[in-house]
């Protein structure tokens, strides 16, 4: 008995979205509509594709406060390339290398400086904002070409070209998490460093390398963002890091290190999406919003550190 | 009678850790209480002590029933427990930790009356000799000292049982003496003790009663005058186990090792077990860390099978074919919140991997394999680390290096904590090592397995190599090596 009511709670956040669907379509008759979950896969598709990134980060045993400023530096280099004629292709890759460039500025500091990662990133976040804000004067990047405009808003049979980049990243990330050399170390690494530099494993490499590929995906996100908005937005991103952070979290992820999974990060940024989505929906202020995922967080952590503390000594 | 606990019972997440814990305490009488590792010993001691609460049975405390519901029920009348790992607070001070949640306060007012405490801090330190002041802070003190503050802490706050959880497993030879002074005098005012220790050579020292647990259950009880060494170890294990172990040393191989470092010049060859004694903080660990990297030497030369290396980091070492077995396998052995199976391979991922991506049947199956060859007891190898006990962790962590098959192995305490029936497996796999031709070095305290399997014994003092003796000597040789320095 005891042992399914802890499945039960395992499959809590996923019975949750489901429920959270159920419900919409009952309580919204707008919700269960082309358009409408077009709109969701839409307006989910940066932060879910951001928590990709933090998912390895966070199994890790870190922390990156840094993507939403990564997020609007990597958009505003990327839609800045192709405002000065280079082409949409160039452009996009422009912010993802951006985005792997900071997230190895991330990385490289915490591991040769042996500062806390939510220290470093704290720092870096507030250089990767100024520094865009310098550069663009806090004017955002406009005169981009119509074939950008696709990335974000474009779809095939009414399914939005994003929803396939979202599967894609999280198939990948997910082999990457739980079938490569990588992904192994992540989660020794966030388990316990020690136990992971007596093993042999080069813990700042690797270390290195997850904030690295979290800093691309957060670059994309970014030309995501930027493509939806048709501009390049030096403001853009503020205050992502935490809704990123709270997908991750939701979906199972420990700030202690060791423990989280692509799928479980998935359904938490469902979870807040639809959230969002609905209250939208049936009318529910956006102050609510802000008040109900907060609460959210925090109770499914709280129901999560229950089930584990109920099998351990 | 002081205490008597009745057929107590506790389950976590449905897994009996006790079935029926059950023993008389007196007052002024030791009580020890024996088992291996998950036996249920520390289980039982925590319910005594309110930090657990039990599922069933009865605790009876002078003839009265009692139920604690928190420790400080437990404290209220005068029970105090001395933990196996610390649980100070490191960033306070001897003194503070000492009164940790029953500060003295300045009659009246919400103000810690911190003369006081220092005060009494160290009349307790002075009465009792330990090396220790009161104003020092915790993270700056060693393993043992802690285990002293630890000590000073119980007993400040003791007046009729305390309990001691191995409390010398981290101590030397002269700290150990000055435990059983302690414990002697407690007894000598007539508290009740119980004593958890996995160490049957210091039962001879102080203990009055013996308790051995097996189990979950309490499966023998009787005074130690009545007991033998082998019948204690078969109440425990609960078949027969070869009290001492035996080794035929092989005639050495090549030179697989060469030290040649200021603290110690030493050869290593193929198929040898090569032993390191010395006391506490003479430098064998420390040893052990510089040869596997984690403190590169500055000077002096180290050559693997005749060729010098530098070794500048663990990543170094094992890619040299040079493997070290932790001395705290929780702290730097093992990734405890993963299943067995990724802590077996996590030293060699690339020896379960194809294009680079893991295969999960073929990691089972190795798994698997070791589990079956060290016989290590777990439901599975998706079993979590941290819910495997002592000695079949240390299997694990043998295992892990066992699969990335290097030629030279430091085991630094490979023992420590682990059971009579753990200890003769771990040996017998040294053995088995040996024969294989590979280099074996062994870091031991426990001077009769050193004698047991080490083919010649290095002693340290110091932080220098201060001799070699042969496997013919003594542990009265040895210790006067390590004490004396010749």
């Amino acid at each position: 008995m005891k042992f399914q009511a802890g499945m039960l709670q395992k499959l809590l956040p996923f019975l949750t979205l489901i429920g959270l669907l159920v419900f919409l379509s009952i309580a919204s008759p707008n919700f269960l509509t082309e358009t409408n979950l077009a709109s969701v896969v839409r307006q989910t598709a940066t932060i879910n594709i951001m928590a990709l990134g933090m998912t390895l980060v966070i199994v890790s045993g870190g922390i990156d406060l840094s993507v939403g400023a990564i997020l609007a530096f990597a958009g505003v280099m990327g839609t800045m390339a192709m405002a000065g004629g280079q082409p949409v292709s160039v452009g996009i890759l422009v912010g993802l290398l951006f985005g792997l460039l900071w997230g190895f500025i991330n990385g490289v500091l915490i591991t040769t400086l042996k500062i806390p990662p939510f220290i470093v990133t704290l720092g870096t976040m507030g250089i990767a904002r100024g520094l865009v804000l310098l550069i663009t004067d806090g004017l955002p990047v406009t005169g981009l070409p119509a074939g950008f405009r696709p990335l974000a808003e474009g779809s095939i049979a009414g399914v939005p070209y994003v929803a396939f980049i979202l599967i894609v990243c999280a198939l990948l990330t997910h082999v990457l998490l739980h079938s490569s050399k990588l992904g192994r170390y992540t989660y020794a690494i966030g388990s316990n460093t020690d136990a992971a530099i007596y093993a042999g494993i080069p813990v700042a490499r690797y270390t290195v390398c997850v904030y690295a590929i979290s800093g691309m995906l957060t670059g994309l996100g970014g030309m995501i963002e930027a493509s939806r908005l048709m501009t390049g937005q030096p403001t853009a991103g503020m205050a992502y890091e935490l809704q990123v952070i709270a997908a991750v979290v939701i979906g199972g992820g420990s700030l202690t290190g060791g423990e989280g999974s692509v799928m479980g990060t998935l359904i938490g940024a469902f979870i807040m999406g639809l959230l969002s989505n609905g209250s939208d929906l049936l009318g529910i202020s956006p102050f609510v919003q802000q008040a109900l995922i907060g609460a959210i967080v925090i109770l499914a952590v709280a129901i999560d550190e229950a089930r584990k503390r109920r099998f351990s000594g | 009678m002081l205490l008597g606990l009745d057929q107590i019972q506790k389950h976590f997440g449905g897994v009996p850790a006790l079935k029926n814990g059950s023993l008389e305490v007196e007052a002024g009488q030791v009580h020890a209480v024996v088992g291996e590792n998950g036996a249920g010993k520390s289980t039982l001691m925590k319910i005594v002590a309110g930090m657990l609460r039990p599922d069933g049975g009865r605790m009876l405390w002078r003839g009265e029933p009692v139920y604690f519901g928190r420790p400080a029920d437990a404290h209220a009348i005068g029970i105090s427990m001395v933990h196996q790992e610390s649980l100070l607070a490191p960033h306070l001070t001897v003194a503070e930790n000492i009164f940790l949640g029953r500060e003295a306060m300045r009659g009246g007012l919400p103000l810690m009356d911190k003369q006081r405490m220092e005060a009494e801090t160290a009349r307790l330190i002075e009465e009792h000799h330990f090396p220790l002041r009161a104003g020092w802070r915790v993270d700056r003190l060693s393993p043992a000292q802690k285990q002293l503050v630890e000590i000073c802490r119980a007993l400040h706050s003791a007046s009729s049982l305390l309990i001691f959880d191995e409390p010398t497993s981290s101590l030397s030879e002269s700290e150990t003496v000055e435990v059983f002074r302690i414990v002697r005098s407690l007894r000598e005012r007539g508290m009740g003790i119980i004593y958890i220790t996995h160490r049957l050579a210091e039962l001879g020292e102080i203990a009055d009663r013996v308790t051995v647990l097996r189990d979950g259950e309490t499966v023998h009880n009787a005074a130690y005058s009545e007991l033998s060494t082998e019948q204690i170890v078969h109440h425990m294990v609960g078949r027969e186990v070869a009290a001492i172990y035996e080794r035929e040393p092989l005639p050495p191989g090549k030179e697989m090792l060469r030290v040649d470092l200021p603290e110690a010049r030493f050869t290593l060859h193929a198929g040898e077990i090569v032993g390191i004694a010395g006391l506490m903080g003479a430098g064998r660990t420390e040893l052990c860390q510089t040869l596997f990297g984690i403190t590169p030497a500055s000077e002096g030369s180290i050559h693997i099978e005749g060729r010098e290396v530098s070794i500048r980091s663990p990543q170094e070492a094992v890619d040299h074919g040079i493997a070290l077995i932790t001395e705290d396998r929780q702290k730097t052995g093992l990734a405890l919140e993963l299943p067995l199976r990724v802590n077996v391979t996590l030293a060699h991922v690339d020896g379960v991997s194809r294009n680079g991506l893991v295969q999960a049947a073929k990691e089972r199956r190795v798994a698997q394999n070791y589990v079956e060859r060290l016989r290590i007891r777990a439901s599975s190898v998706e079993q979590l680390a941290l819910r495997l006990s002592g000695g079949n962790q240390q299997k694990v962590v043998v295992a892990k290096w066992l699969f990335r098959n290097t030629n030279i192995l430091l085991f630094d305490e490979p023992t420590r904590g682990i059971d009579v029936g753990a200890k003769a497996e771990v040996f017998a796999v040294m053995d088995e090592l040996a024969r294989a031709g590979k280099a074996l070095l062994m870091v031991s305290s426990e001077l009769p397995e050193l004698l047991q399997v080490a083919d010649r014994i290095l002693v340290m003092r110091n932080g220098r190599m201060v001799g070699e003796l042969p496997r013919t000597t003594t542990q009265e040789q040895i210790m006067h090596l390590a004490a004396v320095g010749k």
